[in-house]
């Protein structure tokens, strides 16, 4: 159980990746989505939890809130009452019938109120096969085992288990939320840090908590500094205001100094994707006209497309620099 | 089994291949014979094992008379778990722990026809067949089997098990066994009992309960979807029907019978829940009442924090509606005169077409500033007149895409389907422009079908289809805010669902269909196409003067029956190769709703 690396920081040797060893142990410590964290707090307390689906997109806690919560439910029976089954385990009907009917068999002799618990992560990954075969055994074990499933999007779970659980939505991580949490870690570890550092990571996290810490953590172990500088090199993502002065020299009419910070960004060896994918999040950020924008990200979109297909091209990324200054020219008042 | 009213009820659900068919015979029982039944029951709980082999003891007699069978069949399910109806019973003796230990969908199951949130007329059906059956002798063979089909949670094996109850039958019901562990199998083997596989137990049953009326329990869904997930159960359910089963169909429950439940559950629990928030959970269930249950006692966690919220706005929109009926829900009436600006995300509700549909009210309606302040100074150019617009009144878009947690498609096509009414009419240079950046989104979009190409040395640690989703959302409803530079004036407008995929649905639809007609008319092993059932068979029955296959059907008598059957088997085989399910699943998919 994750709740087993605690935050004793004595691991010589090897680093325990931050997002494990921070990983919360109590309902209470995940940070954001406070309706459902709240929620969760009382189940903890009562016991009686209902059949749960956790969906939002990744990094959210998701997966922690759902360790924590059993942790937290079953204390030291945590171990032989908890039965926890994510992606890299085979989930096929036959893991669903047989180890699944196996745990649910099992007897635990539990306080009252509570519940064996299955844990069923990245349950949108599950065949629709292996789906029907768990909503028979959600229904048959009801009075001794509880289910709970984690995923990203709920409308990948067969309609039948919908309709047996609750749905608890997680949403993105605000950054303030984000910074939160990574200040915690900072100061744990003892990271020296300048605040815009923080703020970089914070940008390349993107409101995933998980991809906040790892970067925290990669920055610090390659540069036991954390400015814009590292972050960026490690995170090897286009520093965000390079490729926004680039935007503005586009919409400035300096379409050769635009092209030539582009250059400069393909030279250090970013992909075209990597580039890409940063540029649409300036885009859809940057102040400009609505009908600017609406043509930046459709150019964007479809360079995008084409990168995907296989043509990842510089030329492909100046053409739609050159797409971008065109549209600035159509629009433009004489 | 002499004169005692008895049942069978069998329930199938299908879904994905399989059909699950749960058969429940109902036979009157002793009160006596009941509390020993029970007694056994909780004895046989502790140990689980044995149970289980207590049950294939009792399969193992073969010359068992039908009321031994029934007991085997009752103490198997019981060694799964406690029969619904049983549950209930076990709460009323008051169990000490029942309150806290148990889900709310079981606490709280209907046990009168009042409770029963279904519809009056519907519930009068199955009564109604049901008592026909007891009062009509068994020689009659038609009308023996009843299939009631609904999407999951409208009440299809609450109505059964309460009716059931009212007539003084006992529903035995066919949940399908888990299959046998290894360990148990020897287990078994070492004690003497014989393997029986569970498709021999069904067999079994099936045959045995030929005697009782059967009811089978469709779970119908996925019809939101691309058509895929209902062919199985569409063709069950025709196929039963043709042999002469009786069917009724269940639809979402209303808006009006959920919130009665949840209203009594909230009484009973003495829980305050405010009642636009019941209106509330009531209307994103989607019809369903076992979510509404589950979304209530989940909501209930936290009775602090009832605050009214900014719910109110909410409710004006929605009750607004003239239509109480949940079917209409997908006809959302949103009046454009109401101040539609509010933050709002609900963290849970089955529906999310709920908030798909305020958000679409924000994009359609098109709100916007009347002076524009802000932008005077910002840009670093003036734009011609016809590219300049007035500042949103609203959150940047991304944003509350973001918040409504939805999917690029459904908004892509929903935005498709009802940009128009929102156009003022004489604004065709608008309808241009918004129709040609929906059609780039839908371009963008349609490379995440092929998204699987992807190779990760071209995507690297960038989810592309996350852009992809991103972007062509954007475009969308940004070409469609921009592009409806005429908003037409304030008035009530029904937001529809998109029929964009309706054709592809209806070809899928009748091409089931003919391949069935084929069967019907060539044999099984016919090497004929599609293309003259089309061409030629069909537009020689019309000319013939049938109107439809059921007057051919008319004339070719009971026989066909039996040969329809074989038709569909093999129909269900040939899908099966189609769509890799696998032999096993099909098994396995026979079960309860
Ligand atoms: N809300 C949160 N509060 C605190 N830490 C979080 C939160 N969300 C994610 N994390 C951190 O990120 C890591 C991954 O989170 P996880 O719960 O596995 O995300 P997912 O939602 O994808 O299941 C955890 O180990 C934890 O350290
Ligand atoms: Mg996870």
């Amino acid at each position: 159980m994750a709740a087993a690396s605690s935050s004793s920081s004595s691991a010589n040797g090897y680093e325990i990746p931050w997002v494990e060893k921070y990983r919360p142990t109590k309902v209470a410590d995940v940070v954001g989505n406070a309706d459902a964290v709240s929620r969760l707090q009382v189940i903890a307390r009562d016991g009686n939890m209902p059949n749960l689906i956790l969906a939002g997109p990744p990094g959210t806690g998701k997966t922690t809130s759902i360790l924590a919560l059993a942790h937290e439910l079953l204390g030291e029976n945590c171990k032989e009452a908890v039965l926890e089954l994510n992606a890299s385990d085979d989930r096929g009907i036959d893991v669903v019938r047989n180890k699944i009917k196996m745990f649910a068999q099992k007897k635990v002799t539990l306080p009252p109120g509570q519940h064996k618990i299955i844990i069923l992560d990245e349950a949108d990954s599950m065949t629709s096969g292996a789906q029907q075969a768990l909503r028979r055994t959600m229904e048959i074990y009801s009075n001794s085992t509880r289910f709970a499933l984690a995923c990203n999007t709920s409308s990948k779970i067969i309609e039948p288990i919908q309709s047996r659980c609750a749905l608890v939505r997680f949403s993105r991580l605000s950054d303030q939320e984000i910074l939160s949490r990574l200040m915690i870690v900072v100061e744990a570890e003892k990271v020296p840090y300048v605040p815009e550092g923080l703020e970089a990571i914070i940008f390349t996290a993107d409101g995933d908590m998980r991809q906040g810490l790892n970067n925290l953590q990669a920055t610090h172990s390659g540069f036991r500094f954390i400015n814009q500088e590292n972050v960026f090199k490690v995170c090897d993502q286009p520093h965000p205001l390079h490729i926004k002065s680039m935007v503005r020299n586009v919409l400035e009419g300096k379409f050769e100094d635009a092209c030539s910070g582009l250059k400069q960004l393909y030279d250090l060896g970013y992909s075209p994707t990597d580039i890409i994918t940063t540029l649409f999040r300036i885009i859809k950020n940057y102040d400009m006209a609505e009908y600017l924008k609406l043509e930046f990200l459709k150019e964007t979109g479809f360079a995008h497309m084409r990168i995907c297909d296989g043509v990842g091209s510089f030329l492909q990324l100046s053409g739609l620099l050159a797409k971008l200054s065109l549209v600035r020219e159509t629009a433009k008042a004489f | 089994m002499g004169k005692r009213p008895v049942v069978v009820i069998s329930s199938s659900d299908d879904e994905d291949g399989g059909c699950s068919v749960s058969a429940g015979c109902n036979s009157s029982r002793t009160k006596s014979e009941r509390s020993v039944g029970r007694k056994k029951c909780r004895r046989l709980k502790k140990a689980s094992v044995l149970n289980r082999q207590l049950c294939k003891q009792g399969h193992k007699e073969e010359e068992a008379n039908f009321d031994a069978l029934l007991k085997d069949f009752y103490e198997d399910f019981h060694g799964h778990s406690m029969a619904p109806g049983e549950r209930g019973r076990r709460q009323k003796l008051g169990s000490p722990w029942a309150d806290s230990r148990e889900l709310w969908v079981d606490k709280y199951r209907p046990r009168s026809l009042e409770e029963l949130a279904v519809h009056k007329k519907k519930i009068e059906e199955v009564k109604m067949w049901l008592e026909e059956w007891v009062r009509t002798s068994k020689e009659q063979f038609c009308g023996h089997v009843l299939v009631i089909t609904g999407q999951a949670g409208v009440g299809k094996s609450a109505t059964i098990n309460v009716i059931a109850s009212q007539l003084g039958a006992e529903v035995c019901e066919w949940k399908t066994p888990t299959p046998t562990l290894w360990q148990e199998y020897i287990h078994n083997a070492n004690s003497g009992t014989h393997y029986i596989s569970k498709l021999e137990e069904f067999e079994t049953f099936v045959e045995r309960s030929t005697q009782i009326p059967t009811v089978i329990l469709v779970t119908e869904y996925g019809k939101a979807e691309s058509g895929d997930n209902t062919k199985y159960s569409e063709e069950l359910v025709l196929s039963l029907e043709r042999a002469g089963a009786s069917k009724v169909a269940f639809n979402p429950l209303t808006f009006n019978s959920i919130k009665k439940t949840l209203s009594r559950i909230c009484r009973e629990e003495q829980c305050n829940v405010p009642p636009e928030w019941i209106d509330h959970i009531a209307k994103a269930s989607g019809g369903d009442i076992r979510h509404a249950i589950t979304s209530l006692q989940y909501f209930c966690l936290r009775p602090d924090l009832m605050l009214p919220l900014n719910l109110s706005s909410l409710s004006i929109t929605q009750s607004r509606g003239k239509s109480e009926d949940l079917n209409e829900m997908s006809k959302l009436i949103i009046n454009s005169d109401e101040n539609l600006d509010y933050e709002f995300s609900l963290p849970f509700g089955r529906d999310e077409t709920l908030t798909l549909f305020h958000a679409l009210g924000k994009f359609l309606h098109n709100k916007r500033e009347t002076v524009d302040c802000s932008a005077l100074g910002r840009d670093l150019f003036t734009l011609k007149d016809r590219y300049k617009r007035f500042p949103l009144k609203m959150d940047s878009p991304e944003r509350v895409l973001l918040q409504m947690h939805g999917q690029a498609r459904p908004i892509a096509d929903f935005l498709h389907e009802n940009v128009l009414d929102f156009l003022s009419d004489e604004a065709i240079e608008d309808a241009w422009i918004v129709a040609s950046y929906l059609s780039d989104a839908d371009c963008l979009l349609s490379t995440s079908l092929h998204g699987q190409a992807w190779s990760p040395i071209v995507a690297g640690k960038h989810d592309p289809e996350n852009v992809t989703q991103l972007v062509s959302a954007s475009v969308a409803v940004r070409g469609v805010l921009f592009g409806n530079s005429h908003p037409s004036p304030s008035r009530w407008h029904a937001i529809r669902s998109p029929k964009l995929w309706q054709v592809e649905k209806l070809r899928w639809h009748n091409k089931k269909l003919m391949l069935l007609e084929k069967f019907e008319a060539y044999n099984i092993f016919s090497s004929y196409g599609m293309s003259v059932m089309a061409t030629e068979y069909k537009p020689t029955l019309k000319r013939l003067g049938f109107r439809s296959l059921e007057d051919l059907q008319v004339c070719r008598k009971m026989t066909e029956c039996s040969k329809m059957e074989v038709g569909v088997y093999d129909l269900l085989d040939h899908d099966e190769v189609e769509g890799g399910t696998s032999m096993e699943s099909e098994e396995d998919e026979i079960e309860d709703w």
